[in-house]
C-alpha cells in the first residue's frame, strides 16, 4: 500500500469515529427537538415529524399563545397555556445572569487575594475551599433551606421563595471558580501590577485597570460555566422557590412531568427553550476568549 | 530631582512554607547624591533588587530609613514616592498599545490631553519609537519593549529613576547601544538613577559611583576607577576587572634584611622582595598572613621605571587576542595571568620573566580580608 492510500484511510476512520462521536451528542439533542414539534406526548416517533404529526401545539403552549385543540368526541377547544412558561424563563436568565455576575465578582477578588496577597493561613484555607466543595450542595439542602428561612424571618427578600435568596445560596458554590481564576492570575507575572503602582496606581487600581483586562478569557469561562450550571440546576431552586410564579425554566420544566402523565412534549419544548439563553450567552461570552491577551508583557 | 539616602537599611524575609526566613539585605548605609548615576552591583542573591525594591515601595522595610530628598518615604505607596522603575523583564501593560502603556501613568494623574500627547511624543521620539505607538507590546522586539519601558518612567520626570538589570535580557549588541542611549540619557535629564546590574562593564562604564554589595551588606562604596586601582578588600579586589586581580596567600617575613612576601605553597613557592611604599606597608604586617594582589596589567615583560621585581615562572596557557596576550603563569599554589603587550603564543612550560609593577600591587589581611593601609 502507498503512503498517501495509508494516511487516507486514516483520515477517513478519524472522520467516522468523530462524526460518530458528535452524532452521540447530537442524536438525544434533535430527539428532544423533534418531540417539542410533535403532536401529542410522545417519546418515540419519526426523528423529523412531518404531516399530520407535525405541530406547534407545544411550543404555542409554552410560548404562551392560544391553540386549538379537537378533542376526543370531535369538538375544538381553544387551549390557552395554565403554566407561566415564559416567566419561568425570565426567572432563569434573570437569577441565572445576575447570580453569575456576582459569582465573578466574588470569585474575582477571592482569587485576587489567594493570587497576590499574603495573609495567616493562605494555603489551608485554599485547600479546605476545595475540599469542602466536593460535597454536593444538595447535602446541604436542609441546612440552606433552614438558613433561608431564618434569613428571610430578618430580610423577607433574601427569605425562601425569593430569587435573591435562590441566588445567596448559589454563591456558595464558587470555590473552583476561586481556584481557576487564582490559576489564571499565577500565570500573569506581578511585575506588571508593580509597574502599574510605580506608575501611579493604588492597588485597586492596579487590579481593575491592568490585571482585569488582561484576564478576560477567564472570566468568560467562569462566566460561561456557571451560566450554564445555574440555568440547568434543579434540586436547591426547587426546593427553595415554592410558588409557580418564581419557578425557574428547570423546576417548571420537571412539573410538566406528572406522576401518571408525563407531558413530553411540553417539556422538551421548555427544555430548548432553556438552551436558547445558554447559546445565546455561549456566543456573547466567545469574543472574550481570545488568546495571546497576556503575551508580550514580559520577557518570558 | 533629589538625593536618596538609606540608613541602617534591612530587609528580613518573613518564613513562608518550607523557607526559613532569610536576611537578604543587612543593614545598608548609601548616600546617593542629587542627579548622580549609582550603581548596584554585585553576585547573583545579593540583595540588589530587594534594596530597590524597598527604595521603589514595592517591598516591606524590615528595619533602618529611606529618605528622598527630605522626605522618609518608608511608609509611602509606591506611586507617593516620586519614582519610576524599569524592570528587567520589561513588565509592560500587553493590553494597551505603546502610546497608552507610556500614557498610563499620566492618566492615572489626570494629565491634561495635550500635555500626555506632547509628553509621550517627545519621549518616544529620543527613544526612537515613533511610528510604532499604536503597537502592542507583543509586536516589538526586546530592544524596543525595553525601550518603551524606558519610555514609560521618563514621560513621569520622576525624581529618581531606578533600574533593575534592565539590560540583561538583551542581547550583546543592543545591550551596549542602549547602555550609551541611557547615559546619555542621564547626561541630558540629570536625574538621580539607582541602576543594578551584575555586570560589570555597565557598572564601570555607566556609573558615577558603584556600590559593590555581597550577601546583603556593602563591600565598597566608591568612583568606578577608585574602585578598581584601590580595593577596600579582597572581594572588590576580584570582583572587579576582567581578567580579575591576581591574588596570591602567603606571609609577609623578613629574610637577610629584606621584606618577602612568600607565597604559601608545596613546592615552587614565589618569592617577591618587596621594596618601596609596598615594603613599608608591609612592615607592619611582618610575619602575619596576608594576600599579595596584582592586576594582570602590571605584570609584563619589560621592567617597569620604579619598584619592579623580576620572576621567571613556567607558563601554563597563553591567550593571544590580537592587541594584547594573556598568558598564564604557574606559581606554587595557582596561576598569575598577565596580559603581555604582544602578540606571541608561548609554548606550554616554557619560562617567561616577567616584571611585577609593586607600586600598583596590594596588600591585604589574610585574616579579615580588607586592605592593608597606612
Ligand atoms: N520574597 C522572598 N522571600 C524570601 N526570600 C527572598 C524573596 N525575594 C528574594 N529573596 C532572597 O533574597 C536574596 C536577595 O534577592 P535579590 O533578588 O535582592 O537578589 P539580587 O541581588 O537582585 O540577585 P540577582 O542578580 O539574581 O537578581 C536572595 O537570596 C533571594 O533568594
Ligand atoms: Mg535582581
Amino acid at each position: 500500500m502507498k503512503a498517501s492510500t495509508t494516511r487516507r484511510l486514516k483520515l477517513a476512520a478519524a472522520h467516522c469515529f468523530l462524526i460518530g462521536f458528535i452524532a452521540l451528542i447530537l442524536f438525544p439533542f434533535l430527539m428532544v427537538v423533534a418531540i417539542s414539534f410533535r403532536k401529542g406526548n410522545f417519546a418515540l416517533g419519526a426523528l423529523i415529524p412531518t404531516g399530520d404529526d407535525f405541530s406547534l401545539e407545544h411550543w404555542k403552549y409554552v410560548l404562551g399563545i392560544p391553540y386549538e385543540e379537537i378533542m376526543g368526541d370531535g369538538t375544538v377547544r381553544t387551549v390557552q397555556a395554565t403554566t407561566p412558561v415564559l416567566v419561568w424563563f425570565w426567572n432563569s436568565l434573570k437569577v441565572a445572569s445576575t447570580a453569575s455576575a456576582l459569582i465573578i465578582l466574588l470569585s474575582g477578588t477571592a482569587a485576587y487575594a489567594f493570587a497576590r496577597m499574603q495573609f495567616f493561613a493562605k494555603t489551608t484555607l485554599l485547600k479546605s475551599l476545595l475540599i469542602l466543595q466536593v460535597f454536593p450542595m444538595v447535602l446541604a439542602l436542609v441546612a440552606l433551606y433552614a438558613l433561608l428561612q431564618l434569613i428571610g424571618t430578618y430580610v423577607p427578600a433574601l427569605g425562601l421563595n425569593t430569587h435573591p435568596g435562590l441566588m445567596l445560596t448559589y454563591l456558595g458554590g464558587i470555590a473552583i471558580y476561586i481556584w481557576m481564576i487564582k490559576g489564571y492570575f499565577d500565570t500573569i507575572p506581578v511585575s506588571i501590577e508593580e509597574s502599574a503602582k510605580i506608575d501611579g496606581a493604588t492597588h485597586f487600581q492596579a487590579f481593575v485597570r491592568i490585571l482585569l483586562p488582561m484576564s478576560a478569557p477567564i472570566f468568560a469561562v467562569v462566566f460561561i460555566l456557571s451560566f450554564i450550571s445555574l440555568i440547568s440546576e434543579y434540586p436547591v431552586a426547587s426546593v427553595v422557590l415554592q410558588t409557580e410564579d418564581r419557578w425557574t425554566l428547570a423546576v417548571g420544566a420537571q412539573s410538566f412531568l406528572y406522576e401518571q402523565n408525563f407531558l413530553w412534549g411540553k417539556f422538551a419544548a421548555t427544555a430548548v427553550l432553556s438552551g436558547l439563553p445558554i447559546t445565546a450567552m455561549f456566543l456573547f461570552c466567545q469574543k472574550f476568549l481570545i488568546s495571546g491577551l497576556t503575551s508580550g508583557g514580559v520577557k518570558e | 530631582m533629589s538625593s536618596v539616602s538609606l540608613r541602617s537599611l534591612e530587609k528580613l524575609y518573613p518564613a513562608s512554607g518550607k523557607n526559613p526566613p532569610f536576611h537578604a539585605v543587612k543593614g545598608i548605609d548609601l548616600e546617593i547624591h542629587d542627579g548622580e548615576f549609582m550603581v548596584l552591583v554585585g553576585p547573583s542573591g545579593c540583595g540588589k533588587s530587594t534594596t530597590l525594591r524597598m527604595i521603589a515601595g514595592l517591598e516591606h522595610i524590615s528595619a533602618g530609613e529611606i529618605r528622598i530628598g527630605d522626605t522618609v518615604v518608608n511608609d509611602l505607596l509606591p506611586k507617593d514616592r516620586g519614582i519610576a522603575m524599569v524592570f528587567q523583564n520589561y513588565a509592560l501593560y500587553p493590553h494597551l498599545t505603546l502610546f497608552e502603556n507610556m500614557a498610563f501613568g499620566l492618566r492615572l494623574a489626570r494629565t491634561p490631553k495635550a500635555e500626555i500627547s506632547r509628553r509621550v511624543t517627545e519621549a518616544a521620539r529620543i527613544l526612537g519609537l515613533e511610528g510604532i505607538l499604536d503597537r502592542k507590546p507583543a509586536a516589538l522586539s526586546g530592544g524596543q519593549r525595553q525601550r518603551v519601558a524606558v519610555g514609560r518612567s521618563i514621560v513621569r520626570n520622576p525624581r529618581v529613576f531606578l533600574f533593575d538589570e534592565p539590560l540583561s535580557n538583551l542581547d550583546a549588541k543592543m545591550r551596549v547601544s542602549m547602555r550609551s542611549e541611557i547615559s546619555k540619557l542621564h547626561a541630558r535629564l540629570k536625574t538621580t538613577m539607582i541602576y543594578v546590574t551584575h555586570d560589570q562593564i555597565e557598572a564601570m562604564t555607566m556609573g558615577d559611583r558603584i556600590c559593590v554589595m555581597k550577601d546583603g551588606r556593602i563591600m565598597q562604596v566608591a568612583a568606578p576607577l577608585s574602585l578598581y586601582h584601590r580595593p577596600d578588600n579582597l572581594y572588590v579586589a576580584g570582583f572587579i576587572g576582567s581578567p580579575p586581580m591576581n591574588l596570591l596567600r602567603g606571609r609577609v617575613e623578613r629574610r637577610d634584611g629584606t621584606l618577602l612576601f612568600i607565597e604559601s605553597a608545596e613546592a615552587d613557592a614565589v618569592f617577591i622582595p618587596l621594596a618601596g611604599p609596598l615594603a613599608t606597608l608591609a612592615a607592619s604586617v611582618e610575619g602575619r598572613d596576608v594576600v599579595f594582589g596584582i592586576r594582570p596589567e602590571n605584570i609584563s615583560e619589560t621592567p617597569h621605571p620604579a619598584d619592579s621585581v623580576r620572576l621567571t615562572l613556567p607558563v601554563e596557557l597563553s591567550e593571544p587576542m590580537g592587541s594584547e596576550t594573556n598568558a598564564y603563569l604557574k606559581t606554587g599554589s595557582g596561576t598569575l595571568i598577565a596580559r603581555l603587550h604582544n602578540e606571541k603564543r608561548y609554548a606550554m612550560g616554557e619560562p617567561l620573566a616577567v616584571h611585577l609593577n609593586l607600586g600598583k600591587a596590594h596588600l591585604f589581611d589574610a585574616a579579615t580580608e580588607q586592605a592593608i593601609r597606612p
